[in-house]
């Protein structure tokens, strides 16, 4: 027992560097700084802004990334493919492991309307900036669902697949009606990690676009704001306490909906465990 | 047509789709990388000018190479984004496996508590804490290297790493981890057993966790800026400039940059998952 | 496991090899003092080790510097960073202005107020460094120039003059559009920072009188909605039809390539990017901002750009002086300008430049009327700065008035001269939506 609450307490501590907030010396101002932010107009429009931003990019994020995956990895695992499973999966891969810088870099150029394939600004019109770098962001990371719900996939015992073949269902029955429940909640996690990467997301629009992104801030979302608010830009002045505050505001976003989630939904869901 | 003919058909018609639209995807998915490799190889000029066109006669430069390695301290950044990785993900893997599992298995009374602890983890923007952990670093004499970036990247990796686990060790049957103990096994004993099938949720914490510590410029930016300890993301940045860029020399260098996190991720997933067959049917 | 111990092993192998096959990095010498000089430059850093550092190092052999830049995007939030931590580099590279004096409020520098390396240069060149007191904190080192590059063969194939007012100007662009080979202006909007350097601030200034209108906003006497600065946006917007298809997404580097390629006839842009201008066969001039009408007064926009100041907080401040003080001597500054054209020494000693595309862009300055980048003394320091809104609202038709009141930001902040600036009518609905006072 002792053994095994070692290695907790050890994991504690070193996780305590995570939850350093620092609401800078202004602290006797009290929540000076939050009113700040939500009654001054040109702040607490950037805000909701990249707020209205943010649930888009992760509304992008939700409905093509994880099906995707998901699709992928029920692919990968359908029986069909024998020795290229590896390849393929590795393939597929690839584009997580790369830099934001090249991901950025190279659909830059492909939809670039000078050289590129593609006729129309998509990253200059206020209106298809966001959804185009948000399914740069998919086509990057579409491999960490897919190979989460692989995995989760390949758990299944084999026994219970043969089960239901021997029952006669087809692919797609067994599928739905087999697999799929029993990887709920990996499913609902990979969801909800979704939910939390795209609220905390920077580096794809910050390597695109710099830290006042988007045509007329079209594609600012909280991440970026942050950066921001609290380390300024090239021709801005840095206000640490506003960041702090945006920070912890985005950290309360992300974990009231995260609380939801494992409150209401992740306990139904697991009630599909064996 | 007999019955087995149809049915063989209708499985090899299965097979061609599935293959189909892995096929796709794949495309989908390596195109983009190859068009950075081709153009990594030709001159300014040519990369805007055709920048589909593989590199021809009077296209080709392998200038761009040739800057990365006289500019940039390639093989030593190549080596200190190994270790600070490997390490860190490894030490990931160890510690979160010791406590997913002691998470899962042991009603502690305030383990809804550490696990809510852990989550918050996950949650919160690391960038914030950057101040306190740059003067924490300080004070332990750990300023400017490698050791600071490994242990920033464990915490930072642990509470994600542990969450996961704990949802592949919570699948796995109860009843495997009852006969083990009533064989009078030890809880590191029953660990053991039990690790095989957690295996593809080792493979795919493990991927995860390497990820943004390979690609990460922040905190080697902060932590660990010196030449002699910059990463290869951190090296690659140099030929980004404020308003010029050595397109092929930054195109080479992202290249040589992305090769070894493909290297690695195909060494460890296979590893893992490979063993699985053996590990699940039990 | 037997595959997981080989994979491992494989590793470790591997790691080795490259810990032997890996040169040592330069070691410095026993009894030298090594200081790091920190910069958003990452393009000079051949410049600064071939030729630059070996020059200093020759006359100073127990010194070494070593150049160490970051990428401008994170260049502000690292030294931030790194200094509030209490580390950092010796040198620093200060940025213009507002955001420099931030960091003499955070007490980053060390006051160089006496020193004799301060005598090479005048006071308005000291200014974007010194704080409200008067003190300064940072050596200038090199200033930039805003124009308009041509491509001659262009000009000359369709019989085209260089334009000196706004009227010519537009003929100009005209005739380069109506013969259809050419795209008369390379300028992308995807980076709005460009937009406001090169375009509005370049052009502006012979509305707006230069430092008369600029001081004025500063000061609260004027406003971005008086006619002079209507009359600048509205010249700037005269721009739109000329633009390459598809500019709301073209970024910097495109547009620069695409004159670089020949398909552009003129490129407004900074004297920085010679370099990357005058490549291969091309023939390439410098024209400036054009004047309101024939005879008026020309403007051009001379952006005191970089300096070096020494951390408050280095252990080596003595050896940091030393370096500080020769960065002030013409012979450094001769180097540096000639090794990294475009760019022009602030010191009052005059220099030659050897790059003609250079000296052509220095001369652009006889007999103009001088002036600083309009949004970045002052008026980007409160919220929202003046240099975002301008670049916000590009891509919008029609006059772009101004921006939401500083006061209540200025008041909250410190006491700052109020910039009164205020706010207009809206634009299109694609435009912000500019709230009133």
């Amino acid at each position: 027992m002792i053994f095994a609450a070692l290695p907790l307490l050890n994991s504690m501590y070193f996780s305590l560097f995570d939850t350093d907030t620092d609401d800078g010396a202004a602290r006797f101002v009290g929540l000076d700084n939050y009113r700040y932010l939500f009654t001054n107009p040109t702040t607490s429009e950037r805000f909701w802004n990249a707020l209205t931003n943010n649930v888009e990019y992760f509304a992008i994020h939700l409905v093509v990334e994880v099906p995707l995956g998901l699709l992928l990895a029920a692919l990968l695992t359908s029986g069909r493919l024998r020795r290229s499973t590896g390849v393929y999966r590795t393939l597929l891969f690839i584009p997580t492991t790369l830099s934001v810088v090249i991901v950025g870099f190279i659909w830059r150029l492909i939809i670039n309307p000078l050289w590129g394939l593609v006729d129309f600004p998509l990253l200059g019109d206020e209106r298809t900036a966001l959804p185009t770098i948000s399914l740069m962001s998919v086509w990057q990371y579409v491999g960490i669902p897919m190979i989460f719900l692989y995995s989760a996939l390949l758990a299944v015992p084999a026994d219970i697949l043969e089960a239901a073949r021997i029952e006669g269902a087809g692919a797609w029955t067994a599928f739905w009606r087999v697999k799929f429940p029993l990887i709920a909640p990996q499913f609902g996690l990979i969801a909800i990690l979704t939910y939390i990467w795209t609220f905390n997301g920077f580096d794809l629009v910050f390597a695109l676009n710099g830290s006042a992104p988007g045509p007329n801030y079209s594609t600012d979302i909280l991440g970026t704001l942050f950066y921001r608010t609290f380390f300024g830009s090239s021709g801005q002045v840095a206000d640490l306490d506003l960041g702090a505050a945006v920070a912890s505001v985005i950290f309360l976003i992300i974990l009231v909906i995260t609380g939801a989630y494992f409150w209401l939904l992740h306990r139904r869901l697991r009630s599909y465990e064996l | 047509m007999t019955a087995v003919a149809r049915a063989r058909g209708s499985e090899r018609a299965g097979s061609l789709v599935v293959h189909g639209l892995l096929i796709v995807f794949t495309l989908l998915a390596i195109a983009p990388i190859l068009l950075v490799v081709i153009n990594s190889l030709k001159t300014t000029p040519a990369i805007f000018e055709h920048p589909f066109a593989p590199p021809g006669a009077g296209t080709f430069s392998a200038g761009g190479y040739e800057r990365v390695f006289q500019r940039g301290h390639f093989v030593a950044n190549y080596r200190n984004s190994l270790i600070v990785t490997v390490t860190s993900t490894m030490l990931t893997l160890v510690l979160a496996t010791l406590a997913a599992f002691a998470l899962t298995e042991y009603k502690v009374r305030f383990a809804p508590l550490v696990g809510g602890f852990f989550v918050a983890g996950i949650m919160l923007p690391i960038r914030l804490g950057t101040v306190p952990i740059l003067r924490t670093m300080i004070s332990w004499g750990l300023m400017d290297t490698l050791t600071a970036l490994i242990l920033v990247y464990t915490a930072m990796s642990l509470p994600l790493a542990v969450a996961l686990l704990m949802t592949y060790f919570r699948a796995v049957p109860g009843d495997v981890k009852e006969a083990a103990r009533m064989d009078g096994a030890g809880e590191l004993r029953t660990l053991s057993i039990v690790l095989p099938m957690v295996r593809p949720g080792l493979a795919a914490v493990a991927s995860v966790t390497m990820l943004p510590i390979w690609n990460d410029l922040w905190f080697p930016l902060i932590l660990a800026p010196s030449q002699e300890n910059q990463t290869v993301t951190l090296g690659v940045q140099q030929f980004v400039g404020q308003f010029l860029n050595d397109y092929p020399a930054l195109l080479g260098a992202l290249t040589l940059g992305a090769l070894p996190l493909v290297v690695l991720f195909v060494v460890f997933s296979r590893q893992f998952i490979q063993g699985l067959s053996q590990g699940i049917g039990k | 496991m037997r595959a997981l111990h080989a994979s491992v092993a494989l590793v470790a192998a591997a790691l080795v090899a490259l810990s032997s096959a890996c040169s040592p990095s330069a070691g410095s010498g026993s009894g030298k003092v090594v200081l790091t000089l920190g910069s958003w430059r990452t393009e000079d850093l051949a410049m600064w080790q071939d030729e630059i550092l070996p020059a200093f190092e020759k006359a100073h052999p127990t010194i070494d510097v070593k150049f160490s830049p970051t990428n401008t995007n994170e260049y502000n939030a690292a030294i931030q960073s790194q200094v509030d931590g209490g580390t950092g580099p010796d040198l620093i590279t200060c940025r213009p202005y507002d955001v420099n004096r931030s960091w003499i409020k955070k007490g980053y520098f060390e006051k160089l107020d006496g020193k004799p390396m301060l005598d090479g240069f005048e006071a308005l060149a000291l200014d974007p460094w010194s704080d409200d007191a008067g003190s300064h904190y940072c050596v200038p080192t090199a200033a930039v120039l805003a124009g308009f590059y041509y491509n001659k063969d262009i000009f000359t194939e369709l019989n085209l003059k260089v334009p000196t007012t706004q009227d010519e100007f537009l003929a100009v662009l005209k005739a380069i559009k109506d013969n259809g080979k050419y795209t008369p202006l390379a300028v992308g909007a995807a980076e709005s920072w460009q937009l406001a350097y090169n375009g509005l601030y370049s052009i502006g200034p012979a509305y707006w009188k230069g430092e008369d209108g600029r001081q004025g906003l500063i000061k609260g006497t004027k406003k971005v909605t008086d006619p002079d600065f209507v009359a600048a946006f509205t010249a700037f917007d005269a721009w739109k039809p000329y633009l390459p298809k598809g500019f709301e997404s073209l970024k910097y580097a495109d547009m620069t390539q695409l004159f670089a390629l020949g398909k552009a006839a003129i490129l407004p842009d900074g004297s920085w990017d010679i370099n990357q201008v005058a490549v291969g066969n091309l023939h390439v001039g410098v024209f400036g901002p054009p004047a309101v009408s024939a005879g008026g007064d020309r403007y051009v926009q001379e952006m005191p750009d970089m300096a070096i100041g020494i951390n408050a907080a280095s252990k080596h401040k003595a050896e940091a002086e030393t370096f500080l003080a020769w960065t002030a001597t013409p012979e450094f500054q001769a180097l540096y300008t000639n090794k990294l054209p475009g760019f022009f020494s602030m010191g009052k000693q005059p220099i030659t430049y050897t790059n003609a595309l250079a000296q052509s862009f220095a001369d652009l300055k006889k007999g103009a009327k001088l002036t600083p980048r309009l949004g970045l003394d002052r008026l980007s320091a409160g919220t929202p700065p003046f240099d975002d809104e301008v670049e916000a609202g590009r891509g919008c038709a029609g006059p772009r008035p101004g921006t939401s009141p500083h006061d209540a930001e200025a008041a909250r902040k410190e006491p700052r001269p109020c910039e009164g600036l205020t706010t207009g009518t809206s634009s299109p609905s694609r435009c912000p939506r500019w709230r009133s006072t």
